[in-house]
């Protein structure tokens, strides 16, 4: 009888085990023909009766506990009234963002984490609509686009450049912003030697993925060279050297990790960085406490509304040079992806939501982010880039298009995502067993073996390195 | 299929059988237990034996997948971080140890008639119904330079200049994260001793008593050789534990500074390289590990056990004490 009884259990649980994982592959054709296409929509006009019910997974949940985002809903349900939203935040957004896609049913709109390769986009987003129809008018409209079809429309556009506090800099007698990583580094210790209980610059190792932000500055910002990042760069061997590419070492790659080593090494930092504090780093730099913090366009907002001066928070360029021209790399913040499996009425109320975020709701202009429109306005707080070259990062054509999230997953070296290797070089600095060049070293070797396992057929790897080793 | 088979053989029809004393017994042990062992099935096999076929597979958490057979496994045992990153469990399996003495400490202490033991007892194991992130921020605090621990050494007369940054030096940083997990863990330990001890006949520590015993007479003589079961099975878990250590260097330290233990290594290649047939690999030499440890213990345990029976100290014994023994071994022996 016992027998019988396993039997039994044995039959009902692999049945459970079918009926569950039946349900996960659906691969649908294009059947997306029915739908108006993103840029045919007029928001205020179409479809104003169209009821929906969506659910928005976002990584600022800042916004989402401050109300800020459902301010945006209440204005845009005075439009349409029937489609009701609702936001959901993600802390450790691109992991836990990269986990829940593997379900079908994670919501309606989401902010398409950078994990997921180009090609596989159409695996889980809705094509929008071609990419040539919006082109002209959208900046970083190619961001999140594979194969023409746009999947991913750009919630802002950040420039890369510095947190600092101006009356600090006052104080400490810097009237000129520096240009090139040793001047950077002179205003640090200049400001250390005018009052050493301020922090000239503040790691953030603790957080984590505040550091993963140095990874944005190693693209057109220190080469001059939109397609370093996404096409030369996987192709090169030794991209970390010093004066790869440029041919001096102080720009390019090697340059913006070196700032964070020597700066570290010379005490330019907080003394114990396993200890920082994100959310208490915001008043810090507000009161005068912190001089600088390498952080993205987005920090900007935040770091005026944490206190009462927020009069002194400025926002400067990176200080790299390529042959005496300052370019700061600009580029889309999280895009806006919509989920393929969501119903027709659902797609179409997300489209209008995401279409009237980016074009009407004066979103980027509040967050201090570059507009998402091309004739849209600058907010006051990138005036510093004025006559600065913004460079975005041009996107890899189709057939290679996963060959940069290849080479750096292989590598182990998912810049912009993971953190750990940022880590390694403040811990280096502290700990005095590594120098700059024994990480990069080891960055350049699984980098090589990642670019040579990957190389395109027929694609001709550059080696530079050596020769500008020098 | 089956379940006629059998009615047939009592030649009963099946709503016969229902209704009959045996079938109501199985029905009534099937329903109860599908739901449970579905949960089971669901949220714990079905998941291993997932993760054991990712481990073949050189694939992120979406996306193609593509067969690569030992490679990954070949991975673990080449890389040089992920055993290197097994030494550090050494921390953590001398913390174990000491955790468990403290926990035999405070169990027996507990276990008599103390003033306000019932209130020390919950003091005790509150730690471990904080959420083990939570307890990690606390201690983030706790450790930053000039704050909570540095304050009050410097009342009892350390200069805080002197002290050392307790999460960045590499000497001591894992010490005191295994300071951490101790502090956390203690009181799931303790709950169990003293659940042990309470179920020692009273009436042996009154004849000892009259005996002449003192405190730790009773403790060596009688509760130890009374609770050794669940002593190590708690040395097991602890040790399973101390291999996988994960919630304190990732919270308190985020596997900074020398402190990224196998799991911590684990998460970062799952999660951030996206290479989770080789973290799926390295689960399963984990598993494989904690596997060998606890037989090797168990089999320790065995042997110690039959070299103490074959002692003649063990029959000089006083009748009482080996009864004691014998009533608590038994269900260890049933297992």
């Amino acid at each position: 009888m016992k027998k019988a009884l396993a039997l039994t259990l044995a039959a009902a649980m692999s049945a459970s085990l079918l009926a569950g994982c039946s349900g996960g592959t659906t691969s649908s054709g294009e059947t997306e023909s029915t739908l108006p296409a993103y840029n045919e929509l007029t928001v205020g006009e179409d479809y104003t009766d169209l009821t929906a019910d969506l659910k928005i997974i976002s990584h600022r949940t800042d916004l989402i506990e401050d109300g800020t985002f459902q301010g945006y809903v209440d204005t845009f349900q005075q439009m349409y009234p029937n489609i009701s939203i609702s936001y959901e935040g993600i802390t450790d957004y691109a992991n836990d963002m990269t986990t829940r896609l593997t379900s079908n049913d994670w919501g309606d709109i989401c902010m398409i984490p950078t994990t997921i390769p180009l090609p596989e986009l159409g695996d889980y987003f809705y094509a929008m609509c071609d990419l040539s129809a919006i082109q002209d008018t959208y900046n970083f409209a190619d961001n999140r686009a594979y194969d023409g079809k746009v999947y991913g429309i750009p919630s802002t556009g950040n420039a890369q450049g510095i947190v600092y506090n101006k009356a600090v800099f006052e104080a400490a007698g810097i009237t000129e912003l520096p240009k090139t990583p040793t001047e950077f580094l002179d205003d640090l210790q200049k400001i250390k030697d005018y009052d050493s209980s301020i922090i000239p610059l503040y790691t953030n190792y603790a957080a984590g993925w505040t550091m993963s932000a140095w990874d944005a500055y190693i693209g057109g910002g220190a080469t001059g060279d939109g397609s370093w990042m996404n096409i030369t760069m996987p192709q090169t061997h030794d991209p970390f050297a010093p004066g790869v590419p440029t041919g001096d070492s102080e720009s390019g790659p090697y340059a913006v990790y070196n700032i964070l080593y020597e700066a570290v090494k010379r005490g330019l930092t907080e003394a114990d960085p396993t200890t920082t504090d994100w959310e208490g780093s915001k008043p810090m730099i507000n009161n005068g406490e912190i001089a600088t913090m390498v952080l993205g366009s987005w920090a900007i907002v935040q770091m005026q509304d944490a206190g009462e001066h927020a009069d002194d928070i400025g926002y400067m360029p990176f200080p790299i040079s390529v042959d005496g021209v300052q370019y700061a790399s600009a580029g889309a913040d999280y895009c806006y992806g919509i989920n393929k499996n969501s119903s027709d009425d659902n797609k179409i109320a997300a489209m209008l939501y995401i279409k009237w975020l980016s074009e009407s709701s004066n979103f980027s202009y509040d967050q201090g982010g570059i507009p998402v429109l091309k004739d849209q306005e600058y907010p006051e707080t990138l005036a510093a880039f004025d006559g600065i070259e913004l460079i975005a990062d041009t996107a890899a054509p189709s057939e290679s298009a996963d060959l940069a999230t290849n080479v750096q997953r292989d590598a182990e070296l998912m810049l912009n995502a993971d953190q750990t290797h940022v880590m390694r070089i403040v811990e280096a600095a502290i700990n005095g067993d590594e120098t700059m060049d024994d990480i990069v070293a080891d960055w350049n070797e699984a980098w090589n073996e990642a670019v040579d396992a990957n190389a395109p057929e027929g694609g001709a790897v550059t080696g530079t390195g050596e020769d500008a080793e020098g | 299929m089956s379940k006629p088979v059998a009615a047939t053989k009592r030649r009963k029809t099946f709503g016969q059988w229902c209704k009959s004393m045996r079938g109501q017994q199985i029905i009534c042990t099937v329903t109860f237990l599908i739901l449970p062992l579905l949960l089971l099935f669901t949220f714990t096999y079905l998941p291993f034996f997932k993760m054991v076929e990712f481990s073949f597979f050189d694939m992120r958490y979406i996306g193609r997948r593509i067969f690569v057979g030992l490679e990954n496994y070949i991975d673990v045992f080449t890389r040089d971080d992920c055993f290197r990153a097994l030494l550090l469990s050494l921390y953590y399996m001398a913390g174990s140890v000491v955790q468990m003495a403290l926990a035999l400490l405070f169990a027996t202490i507990l276990s008599f008639k103390v003033k306000g033991s019932k209130f020390f007892r919950g003091a005790l194991y509150f730690p471990c119904l904080i959420c083990g992130i939570a307890v990690g921020f606390i201690f983030k605090f706790f450790f930053t330079h000039g704050f909570v621990l540095d304050t009050l050494l410097s009342w009892v007369g350390f200069d805080v200049d002197t002290l050392p940054y307790w999460l960045r030096d590499e000497s001591i940083n894992n010490i005191v994260l295994v300071a951490c997990s101790i502090w956390k863990y203690v009181g799931q330990n303790i709950v169990m001793f003293i659940g042990a001890i309470a179920s020692v006949d009273s009436t042996l520590y009154e004849a000892a008593e009259i005996d002449g015993a003192n405190a730790w007479h009773k403790f060596k003589d009688i509760i130890l050789p009374s609770i050794r079961t669940i002593v190590v099975l708690n040395l097991i878990i602890s040790v399973s534990g101390a291999l996988s250590a994960f919630e304190m260097p990732y919270v308190v330290t985020g596997g900074g500074f020398g402190t990224s233990t196998y799991f911590v290594i684990m998460d970062k290649l799952a999660h951030t390289d996206q290479k989770v047939g080789l973290a799926s690999a390295m689960a399963i030499v984990l598993l494989a590990l904690i596997m060998i440890v606890t037989f090797a213990q168990k089999a320790a345990e065995k042997w110690l056990n039959e070299r103490e029976d074959r002692t003649p100290r063990a029959r000089r014994k006083t009748d009482p004490n080996t009864a004691a023994q014998a009533a608590s071994a038994r269900p260890a022996h049933a297992e």
